[in-house]
C-alpha cells in the first residue's frame, strides 16, 4: 500500500511539474518573440494565457507542502507564491495601464527563466530519479542574478502602478457601512513595498545558505 | 553591553509615558540591570539527551537536590547548560503588553487623530462608542490588576523578545479596533444588540475572574507553580475555562460594536488559545494519568464546548 501512494505520488509530481514546465517555457518563448517582433509593450499580451494559467499553478504548491506530498515548509512557500500571485493577479492583470511598462518585460524572463531551471530540476528527479550535477548547479546559481532582477522588476511594478490603483479606487472598501470596515488597496501596496525591505535578503540569504548545503552534499556523494 | 544599553533606552521611553506607574517599571528595571548576565532565571539546566531521541529534555527542578537526579551513579552527574537569553519577569511582560491598549485606545477616542486621516476633527459620538471605551479600558485594567495581584505564573520568567512580540500582537490590534470603533463615521448598532453585547460580556468577564481566583488557589504562594487538576464552577465542564469565558467576553464586545476589526482580532486571540488549551489539556491528561496513585484526569472539553 505504501509503495502504492509512492508510486502515485511521483507519477502525480512528474506530470505536475513537466506540465507546469511547458507553460513556463511558452512564456519565455512568446516574451522573447515579442520583444523582437513588436517591442516591449506588447510582451504581457502576448504571454498572458500562459502567465496566468503557469503562476496560478504554483498556488497547488502551498497544498502539495500543507498535506506533506514534498518536503518544502509551507513557511517559504507561502510568501513566495503569495507575493508571485499578487504581481500577478493583483497588479498586472488588474491594472492593464501597467501591462506596457518595459519592466514587465524583465519581471516575465527572470520568472520563466527561474521556473524553466526549477520545474524541470524536479520534473527529472520525480520522473527519472536524479538529475545532472549541471542542472543541480544551475538549481542553486541562477537565483544569484535572476533574483535580484526579478524582485527590482516586481518593487518597481508595484511602485509604478501606484497611481493607477490610487486613481481606480479598485479593491476598496469606504466606511461607513453596516459592518464598519474599510480597505485601502492603495496603502495595501505600499504595505506590500514595505514587506519586500526585510523579505528579499531574508529570502536572498536563505538561497544562500540552500545553495551551500546542496552543492556541498553533492560533492561529498 | 550593548544589549543591556538597548534595554536601558527602552525601559526609559516608557518611564516618561507613564508616569504613576514609573515606580513598578524602576523596580523591575533595576532587578534586570543589576543582577549579572547568567542570572538564574536565565540558566537553564537539563539532563543530557541520548543522542537521536526525540524527547524533551527533562529541566532541573531548582527545588530538587541534585542528587535526585542523580539515578545511582552518585560520583559524577553531565548536566546541560543553555542560555535562554536576557529574561523579563512575567508581570513586567504582561505589564507592557496591556499598557499599550490602556493608552492607544482612548486616545483615539479623546483626541482629534481622525484629521490625520483626513477627516474633520467635528464629530458625533454615539453612546455606544463611550460605553466600548469603558469596557475596553475595564477589560485591561482589569488584566493588570490580575496580574499583579491574582495570577501565579508557572515560569518565573519569559524571553525579552516576547516583549517585543507581544507588545507588537496587542498594540497593533489595539489601534486597528480602536481606530474603527472610534471613527466619525462609525455605525451603530441597534440599542438593543449593543446591552446584549456589553451586558453579555461583562457578566464573562467577572465569570474570567473568578476563574483566575480558582486557578491561583490551585497554587500555593511560595511561587513553586506545578500543576493541578482544576475544579469547581465552569472547571468541572471545560479544562481552560478560564480561555472560554475570555473568548465570550471578547464575542459580547464585538455583538456591541460590529467591526471586522474587532472579530479579526477574536478569531486571531480564539486561535492562540486554542493552541495553550490543546497543550494545556494533554499536559494535563498526561501528568494525571491515573497510575501509581495519580488520580485521573476526568473527561472534560478542551476550550470551547462544544467543538473541542
Amino acid at each position: 500500500m505504501a509503495t502504492l501512494f509512492a508510486a502515485l505520488r511521483r507519477l502525480y509530481l512528474s506530470i505536475y511539474n513537466w506540465t507546469v514546465f511547458i507553460g513556463w517555457f511558452q512564456v519565455l518563448f512568446l516574451a522573447l518573440k515579442s520583444l523582437k517582433e513588436s517591442g516591449h509593450e506588447h510582451v504581457y499580451n502576448a504571454v498572458e494565457k500562459p502567465l496566468l494559467l503557469a503562476q496560478s499553478a504554483a498556488a497547488l504548491e502551498i497544498l502539495h507542502g500543507l498535506i506533506g506530498l514534498v518536503r518544502s515548509p509551507v513557511s517559504s512557500t507561502l510568501p513566495q507564491v503569495g507575493s508571485r500571485l499578487y504581481l500577478t493577479w493583483g497588479i498586472l492583470w488588474s491594472f492593464p495601464e501597467i501591462r506596457t511598462h518595459i519592466l514587465v518585460s524583465s519581471l516575465v524572463i527572470s520568472w520563466s527563466i527561474t521556473e524553466i531551471i526549477r520545474y524541470s530540476f524536479f520534473g527529472m528527479k520525480e520522473a527519472f530519479g536524479f538529475a545532472p550535477s549541471w542542472h543541480l548547479w544551475l538549481r542553486y546559481s541562477s537565483f544569484l542574478v535572476l533574483y535580484p532582477t526579478g524582485i527590482s522588476s516586481e518593487v518597481g511594478l508595484v511602485y509604478f502602478a501606484l497611481p493607477y490603483i490610487k486613481g481606480s479606487e479598485k479593491y476598496s472598501v469606504r466606511m461607513p457601512n453596516k459592518w464598519n470596515f474599510s480597505l485601502d488597496y492603495f496603502y495595501l501596496a505600499i504595505l506590500a513595498l514595505g514587506f519586500y525591505v526585510p523579505g528579499s535578503p531574508h529570502l536572498y540569504r536563505y538561497m544562500l545558505a540552500q545553495r551551500k548545503r546542496a552543492l556541498s552534499k553533492s560533492k561529498k556523494e | 553591553m550593548k544589549e543591556k544599553k538597548g534595554n536601558l533606552l527602552f525601559f526609559f521611553f516608557f518611564f516618561f509615558s507613564c508616569r504613576p506607574l514609573w515606580l513598578i517599571c524602576r523596580r523591575q528595571f533595576t532587578k534586570e540591570v543589576t543582577a549579572k548576565k547568567f542570572y538564574p532565571s536565565r540558566q537553564r539546566l537539563t539532563l543530557p539527551v541520548p543522542p537521536g531521541s526525540k524527547e524533551r529534555p527533562v529541566v532541573l527542578n531548582y527545588k530538587k537536590g541534585l542528587k535526585d537526579y542523580c539515578d545511582g551513579n552518585q560520583n559524577n552527574i553531565t548536566v546541560v547548560f543553555k542560555d535562554l537569553g536576557p529574561q523579563v519577569s512575567y508581570p513586567t511582560l504582561f505589564f507592557f503588553e496591556y499598557l499599550g491598549p490602556l493608552i492607544l485606545y482612548p486616545t483615539f477616542y479623546y483626541f482629534p487623530v481622525y484629521q490625520f486621516f483626513g477627516y474633520k476633527v467635528e464629530r458625533v459620538i454615539h453612546p455606544v462608542q463611550t460605553y466600548a471605551l469603558y469596557y475596553w479600558c475595564f477589560h485591561y485594567f482589569k488584566r493588570i490588576m490580575e496580574t499583579f495581584f491574582i495570577h501565579r505564573f508557572s515560569h518565573a520568567t519569559s524571553p525579552l523578545s516576547n516583549v517585543f512580540r507581544n507588545c507588537a500582537y496587542y498594540w497593533t490590534f489595539g489601534a486597528y479596533i480602536a481606530y474603527y470603533v472610534n471613527h466619525p463615521l462609525y455605525t451603530p448598532v441597534s440599542d438593543l444588540q449593543m446591552k446584549i453585547g456589553f451586558g453579555f460580556g461583562l457578566i464573562c468577564q467577572l465569570a474570567n475572574f473568578y476563574c483566575h481566583i480558582i486557578l491561583k488557589n490551585l497554587r500555593s504562594p511560595d511561587g513553586s507553580g506545578g500543576y493541578q487538576i482544576p475544579s469547581g464552577f465552569l472547571f468541572n465542564i471545560v479544562t481552560c475555562a478560564n480561555y472560554t469565558t475570555e473568548i465570550y467576553q471578547w464575542l459580547g464586545f464585538n455583538i456591541a460594536t460590529q467591526t471586522v476589526a474587532g472579530y479579526v482580532f477574536l478569531v486571531v486571540a480564539t486561535s492562540i488559545m486554542t493552541n495553550w488549551a490543546l497543550a494545556k489539556h494533554r499536559r494535563l491528561k498526561k501528568l494525571f494519568d491515573g497510575k501509581e496513585g495519580r488520580p485521573k484526569y476526568p473527561r472534560r472539553w478542551v476550550i470551547l464546548p462544544p467543538f473541542l
